[in-house]
């Protein structure tokens, strides 16, 4: 299907967004400028649960821009951003990241001088020992619901393979533990949707293998998916749907073999 | 004796100072400049409640945890948003307006003329008249206060405050109301420092605007980086630390004239020393990065 | 007693108003006496503000330092004036490049955060000052006794030491800000201010510009602080309200420019006057201090800055 243009993309969305229900975020006409530059030029997409979205491009291609301005770290020149048909756009981030869009940051974010354990303990929702009220007044209450959150902790840990380092300082860690810490993390905040930005970067080949599976088993699950990938096996392997961007816009979508054979793709992109 | 619990009330004082002041700056990662003007609004608070509305040294003290709390809103809210330099301008700021304040509505404070006679705290019907009997009450407050902050700090509230601190955009996309926390803390923060500002003032029994300075912040913030700050060891290593250093220059039988500069030029070169080799300090575990 | 007739009334009035109306341009003439002097040491502060970013609160203590060189070698050793001058603001600026290269050069190289460097400013700050202090003691400190001639122009009365000042701002100020634009040190130091990294990519020995920047900053807070100091003479604490002035100053007229300073600490400085002039010299601070917040808050970037985007934190 669909190759280039903007136009095209369009008439995609007007026939696709009625007929599937089970789209999340839909962002419309996204505007992003840096000075002059266009970092996110006239970007509409829609992403759907139980998918698992690619976003590529050449670097400085306008990805990340794009998660900022979904996740409310940017606010968009002009355009529209709905999830689940409720406007996000201009609200602050941490309300977008409760209404359920988790993010993952392509540079890690760890929080340095916390342990490994703290750092997914501090990302359960809902604590109510973060209030600093209850914290001393039902300390009892606190402790016990404190106590879930270190087995879950724990567990999330394991599952990324850092049980080892739970005390470790997150700054203490390699660049690829530090990714897998943050994974941890983000599924401890738990979301419905998954904005991942270069998740595979720096990760060891094996633990790349159960992340894809990861991946796979989130979209499986139901949650909205969105991988910003370069490794272009990756994307033939788990995505359901790509969107290639090039200098800020879309110019190209589709399933992932249409996309990745598209002439106009390879040129951009792979300098083919 | 007297000389002896005559420096423990003052390091019982400063203690809460600094730990109270460690919530901001250790855990938030907010230097704030202003923190001798939460702990001078604490002092004629509840200066004021006693001597104008008779009411006892508690009820006052409570009122005057209350009002710096909601005062310190005013310079919280909308400063919290700025990042580094500016905000440690703002709070500076803050401090000045509040010494100027302290210092000219001499209708009510008495300005530079200072408020005298101030009564003694009474427990229980029992009068706090001598240092020693001071040192106790002063020390039983600031280990309640202590243990109200250590259960603040060890808590998930304090620990979404240090990660706020290491990262605060990664918190926002954790969900974390960050400028609510951050407010929060500060207040909470701000709270706690009217309490050494009772103490102080029941135990000096007379109060005036110079001790609640830019440079009592400075003190303060000295004491922490000193101590170290982001846990509870370091403020209170500090407090002590700060607190002793003049009583041992004139075991050094250094002259009165000259040992007040002494102290500061020492504590003046720890700093820099510090931040060169040690910016987490001596017991600390952050180091303002 | 006998009713005062309308005329005298009338008269007294007009009188009143003639004082009130001379007690105003006096007023507003100190106040651009002042903002010259003040304007001298912001633009030192913003000099070195713009191309580090530290908050270099030693600035203060730089000031009072000058003031003291200066009475060292003109009331002590009793040296002549220029030679005394000349001698201490020398030593000012030796003590600017110290600064830069014992504590904050090593600071930078460590790649430590500028509170790290606000905070050895600090230290700095307080234990120079002390120094002073103890050195000298806390007593005013005159460096010419003796009273000022004085020159009247209509209503305002200047004396001649102010008038020196406010010649040398407007000598100096014009100067300077001609060659950070024409000059090649001034292009370095505006490379610098605008991109640290690409300057330094471009082959400009940055630690060097740094380092002229602060002889350059810290010579004009000498400047500065003798010029006020030989009319209301000095004690160890003058530097701390020089330098709130100046970052104030700045932060009004715009962090990176360096017209901002100048213009926001004659701004600053009259102001004041104007608030002496309707409400009381006691609340000038905390006028100044709720100018600052003020601007902090609804225009971070002053005057003539550019907005700076909140989102450079992101990246
Ligand atoms: N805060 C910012 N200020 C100025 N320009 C920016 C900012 N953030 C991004 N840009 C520019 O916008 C463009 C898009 O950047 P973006 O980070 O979105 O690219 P990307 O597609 O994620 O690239 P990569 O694959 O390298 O991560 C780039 O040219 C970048 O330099
Ligand atoms: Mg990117």
């Amino acid at each position: 299907m669909g190759n280039t243009g903007l136009n095209e993309l369009q008439t995609w969305k007007a026939k696709e967004v009625v007929s599937v229900n089970g789209v999340t975020i839909e962002c419309c006409n996204l505007t992003k400028t840096f000075g002059g530059l266009k970092a996110v030029d006239d970007v509409s997409v829609t992403f759907e649960a139980g998918k698992v979205t690619a976003l590529i491009g050449p670097n400085g291609a306008g990805k990340t821009t794009l998660f900022h301005l979904i996740s409310g770290f940017l606010r968009p020149d002009s355009g529209q951003i709905f999830y689940r048909g409720r406007r996000i756009d201009g609200l602050p981030p941490w309300r977008i990241a409760q209404m359920g869009i988790g993010r993952l940051f392509q540079d890690v974010r760890v929080f340095g001088k916390l342990s490994a354990l703290d750092n997914v303990r501090v990302a359960f929702r809902k604590q109510s020992g973060e209030n600093p009220l209850w914290t001393v007044v039902r300390r009892l209450k606190v402790n016990r619901e404190e106590q879930t959150f270190t087995e879950e902790a724990k567990r999330l840990l394991q599952f990324v393979g850092l049980s080892e380092l739970e005390n470790a300082l997150a700054e203490d860690l390699s660049y690829g533990q530090q990714k897998l810490l943050t994974i941890a993390r983000l599924l401890a905040a738990g979301a419905d949707v998954f904005l991942l930005d270069e998740p595979t970067a720096g990760v060891n080949p094996e633990m790349v293998r159960s992340l894809l599976s990861l991946i796979r088993r989130l979209a499986e699950e139901g949650k909205t998916v969105v991988v910003i990938e370069h490794n272009m096996n990756v994307v033939m392997e788990i995505a359901d749907w790509v969107f290639f961007m090039d200098e800020g816009q879309i110019i190209a979508f589709g399933l992932p073999e249409e996309v990745l054979g598209d002439r106009a793709v390879r040129t951009a992109y792979l300098g083919i | 004796m007297n000389y002896l619990w005559h420096i423990l009330v003052m390091i019982n004082i400063y203690i809460i100072l600094a730990l109270s002041f460690n919530l901001v700056a250790g855990y938030t990662g907010l230097l704030s400049l202003c923190h001798a003007a939460f702990y001078g609004i604490g002092a004629y608070a509840t200066t004021l409640l006693m001597m104008k509305a008779g009411w006892g040294f508690f009820p006052s003290l409570l009122a005057a945890i209350l009002l710096t709390g909601v005062l310190s809103l005013i310079i919280a809210v909308p400063s919290l948003r700025l990042r580094g330099d500016y905000f440690v301008l703002a709070t500076l700021g803050f401090q000045i307006i509040v010494f100027t304040i302290l210092y000219n509505w001499v209708s009510l404070t008495r300005g530079p003329y200072g408020i005298p006679g101030i009564p003694i705290p009474k427990v229980f019907g029992v009068e706090v008249n001598t240092v020693f009997r001071y040192f106790l009450f002063s020390g039983v407050i600031a280990g309640f206060c202590s243990l109200l902050l250590w259960m603040l700090k060890t808590s998930p509230f304090g620990r979404v405050l240090k990660a706020i601190r290491e990262d605060e955009i990664a918190a926002a996309a954790l969900g974390k109301n960050v400028s609510g926390l951050k407010v929060t803390a500060f207040a909470i923060a701000a709270g706690f420092a009217a309490v050494p500002g009772a103490l102080f003032a029941g135990y000096m029994r007379y109060i005036d605007p110079t001790s609640f300075t830019l440079m009592e912040s400075v003190f303060i913030i000295a004491i922490i980086i000193i101590g170290g700050a982001g846990n509870f060891i370091g403020p209170v290593v500090g407090a002590a630390f700060m607190v002793l250093l003049p009583e041992a220059l004139r075991f050094l039988h250094i002259p009165d004239a000259i040992a007040a500069n002494m102290r500061q030029i020492i504590y003046g070169l720890l700093l820099i020393i510090l931040m060169r080799y040690r910016p987490q300090g001596l017991f600390g575990e952050y180091g303002f990065e | 007693m006998s009713r005062p007739n309308l005329k005298s009334v009338k008269r007294e009035i007009a009188d009143a108003f003639m004082e009130e109306s001379k007690m105003l341009w006096q007023l507003l003439a100190n106040g651009f006496v002042n903002g010259c002097l003040f304007a001298l040491t912001a633009f030192g502060f913003a000099l070195i503000y713009n191309t580090t970013r530290i908050f270099h609160i030693a600035h203060g203590a730089i000031y009072t330092a000058g003031a003291y060189l200066c009475y060292v070698f003109l009331v002590k050793l009793g040296w002549n004036m220029p030679l005394a001058i000349i001698l201490a603001l020398t030593l000012t600026a030796l003590l600017g490049i110290l600064t830069e290269l014992l504590v904050y050069a090593p600071l930078e190289r460590r790649g430590a955060s500028l509170l790290v460097a606000l905070l050895s400013s600090l230290g700095l700050y307080i234990a120079l000052v002390n120094f002073i202090a103890m050195v000298f003691g806390n007593e005013t400190k005159v460096l010419r006794p003796g009273v000022e001639a004085t020159f009247h122009f209509g209503p305002i009365i200047l004396t001649r030491i102010q008038f020196a000042q406010v010649i040398t701002a407007c000598v100096l100020l014009p100067l300077l800000l001609l060659l950070l634009r024409l000059t090649d040190w001034g292009k370095k130091i505006r490379a610098l201010r605008d991109n640290p990294t690409l300057t330094e990519v471009m082959g400009v020995n940055t630690r060097v510009v740094r380092l002229f920047v602060f002889a350059l900053g810290s010579a004009l807070a000498g400047i500065s602080a003798v010029l006020s100091a030989l009319d209301i003479g000095m004690d160890p604490h003058i530097g701390m309200p020089a330098l709130l002035i100046a970052a104030v100053a700045l932060i009004i007229g715009g962090v990176g420019t360096f017209e901002g300073p100048i213009i926001g600490a004659f701004l600053l400085c009259i102001l004041q006057s104007l608030v002496i002039w309707q409400v009381s010299a006691r609340w000038m601070d905390a006028v100044t201090f709720g100018l600052l917040i003020f601007f902090l808050l609804f225009r971070p970037q002053g005057l003539l800055g550019q907005r700076r985007r909140l989102e450079e934190a992101l990246t």
